[in-house]
């Protein structure tokens, strides 16, 4: 009976290593290449239309889960946070006919909007929470992007322990959405550190990785592909969706 | 029509759809339980809540404990399952905390980026592969081999008294008996489009523009839970379809699934 029983073992390890090997080495055949297809398809299909549902007051996390990295390590950064983010400006500029920057009194003087909406995480989980942030529409209107103009691209002032710096990026459609804020508050107070002060992305429409924290600078473009390395994103770069609507 | 006789039983619509599907749901199921392993817990809430969780499944060195654990929790009941679920093979030879092992997801490595490739691509060709069944079977007319008929509808009580060994013949019936045709139909038209549509009540994306697909499934962490309790339900079917194949004589059934041709058993019927 032992005998059987170590028989069975050792065949079902062999069989799932054997599993594991086949859909590893699937994973790296040029099968892959083919399925990042899929994302097309899924832009078309699904895109950004229509409204993230909105929240009532009660349903608020208070204590909202920090996704990706939390505060960053650059100095730059933690001088800027050591004074109150006195001395950040939000810069605005690339493929636009009126270049902007913006200090923090001046953003939170403009028209803002509150939304109650949930952030969806890539890895699954979702909370929600109460922004507060100027309508990027607001800014692309005032820095009037060029004709060639595609992309809005996100630089933040995060890097990560590799050397890799944060970035995100947007096509016009995506930036102009109703929904879309450069977020200032979270429940009521300022962002922390943690959750992207002193100015974070909100998009509600995709998953959270888009809604880049620590936003720095905003770079409009007719294309992403020389920033980073060349996917659009941070996580884009590592094998992740542009199109993360899905 | 007599027992032993070769008659041409699968439509080249049935097989293809057939394999098509099951190349489909193999990718789904592996590459979806690489997903799930991300946030290897359901909530039935609309966001995440962890005083509403039906099921997590975790791994780690708990206070006190000498060696790693890989533990599951199900409706607050806890279970030790280390090696099979929670602490499991990381798909190279090693083992980590991970909900699913590395043998059944895919890639079998932790990657939740390619499970996502592999998953999306899929859905589409699942959900593709559905409706070319069915366009194809109304053109051709093959879909009527599921629909129940009058003689179907009679035969149910028979037909499962027979399974239970209480009846000694099936009662008469086509190609596929009533109870085949009921489980077709619930799987390709309940089962499937409920799999479908609560992966995509998980996104964003659809979230903005058919909120009421997401509150019907109550939430988007409802969702994932349905989304994970629908493809529990498609491995019963598969469990149980796999038994049946090989109960009712393996070999002749994957040829005529492949080619098309069987070979007649007692008791088996033709036609619709």
């Amino acid at each position: 009976m032992k005998r059987r029983l170590f028989v069975a073992t050792s065949l079902a390890t062999l069989g799932a290593a054997g599993c594991a090997r086949v859909s590893n080495a699937l994973n790296e055949s040029p099968i892959h290449g083919f399925l990042t297809s899929a994302e097309k398809w899924n832009q078309a299909a699904i895109g950004t239309r229509g409204l993230a549902k909105l929240y009532a007051d009660r349903d608020i996390d208070r204590d909202f889960r920090v996704n990706g990295n939390a505060t960053p390590t650059d100095s730059a950064y933690g001088a800027l946070a050591q004074n109150g983010f006195h001395s950040y400006t939000l810069i605005v500029d690339g493929a636009v006919d009126r270049p902007q920057h913006f200090t923090l009194p001046q953003l939170r003087a403009m028209p803002l909007q509150t939304q109650i909406t949930r952030h969806d995480c890539v890895e699954g989980w979702s909370a929600i929470g109460k922004w507060r942030g100027v309508p990027l529409a607001t800014i692309l209107a005032m820095a009037q992007p060029k004709t060639d103009a595609r992309f809005v691209i996100f630089h933040c002032l995060d890097t990560d322990e590799q050397g890799a710096k944060y970035y995100e990026s947007l096509n016009l459609h995506q930036a102009a959405h109703p929904q879309t804020l450069l977020a200032l508050d979270l429940n009521d107070k300022p962002l922390d550190t943690d959750h992207g002060a002193p100015v974070r992305l909100r998009i509600p429409t995709q998953l959270g990785y888009k809604s880049a924290k620590w936003v720095g600078r905003i770079e409009l473009a007719s294309t992403f592909k020389a920033v980073g390395n060349g996917a659009g994103g941070y996580w884009e770069d590592q094998g992740y969706e542009w199109y993360a609507g899905i | 029509m007599k027992t032993g006789e070769r008659v041409y039983r699968h439509s080249i619509v049935a097989r293809a759809s057939h394999w098509l599907w099951t190349i489909a749901m193999l990718v789904l199921v592996m590459s979806g339980l690489q997903i799930f392993n991300a946030a290897p817990y359901l909530d039935a809430s609309d966001k995440s809540d962890p005083a509403k969780r039906v099921l997590s499944i975790e791994g780690g060195t708990p206070t006190g404990a000498s060696a790693p654990l890989g533990r599951t929790t199900l409706f607050g009941h806890t279970f030790t399952t280390t090696g099979i679920l929670g602490y499991t093979s990381d798909g190279a030879g090693g083992q980590v905390a991970r909900a699913f092992p590395g043998s059944i997801t895919l890639p079998g490595y932790q990657s939740l980026a390619d499970g996502r490739r592999w998953h999306f691509f899929f859905g589409w060709f699942l959900t593709l592969a559905l409706f070319a069944y069915v366009i194809a079977g109304l053109i051709r007319k093959d879909i009527r081999e599921l629909w129940l008929t009058k003689r179907d509808i009679a035969g149910l009580i028979p037909m499962q008294l027979y399974y239970l060994k209480l009846r000694k013949e099936p009662p008469p019936h086509g190609k596929y008996n009533p109870l085949q045709k009921v489980t077709y139909l619930v799987v390709l038209f309940a089962m499937m489009p409920l799999i479908v549509l609560s992966g995509l009540a998980l996104s964003p994306g659809v979230d903005a523009i058919a909120g009421p697909l997401v509150s019907a499934f109550g939430g988007r962490q409802f969702a994932r839970l349905w989304h994970f309790v629908f493809m529990s339900l498609f491995i019963v079917y598969f469990v149980t379809h796999m038994i049946l194949v090989f109960a009712t004589g393996a070999w002749n059934n994957v040829r005529s699934m492949v080619t098309g041709w069987y070979r007649l058993h007692d008791g088996d019927g033709v036609g619709v």
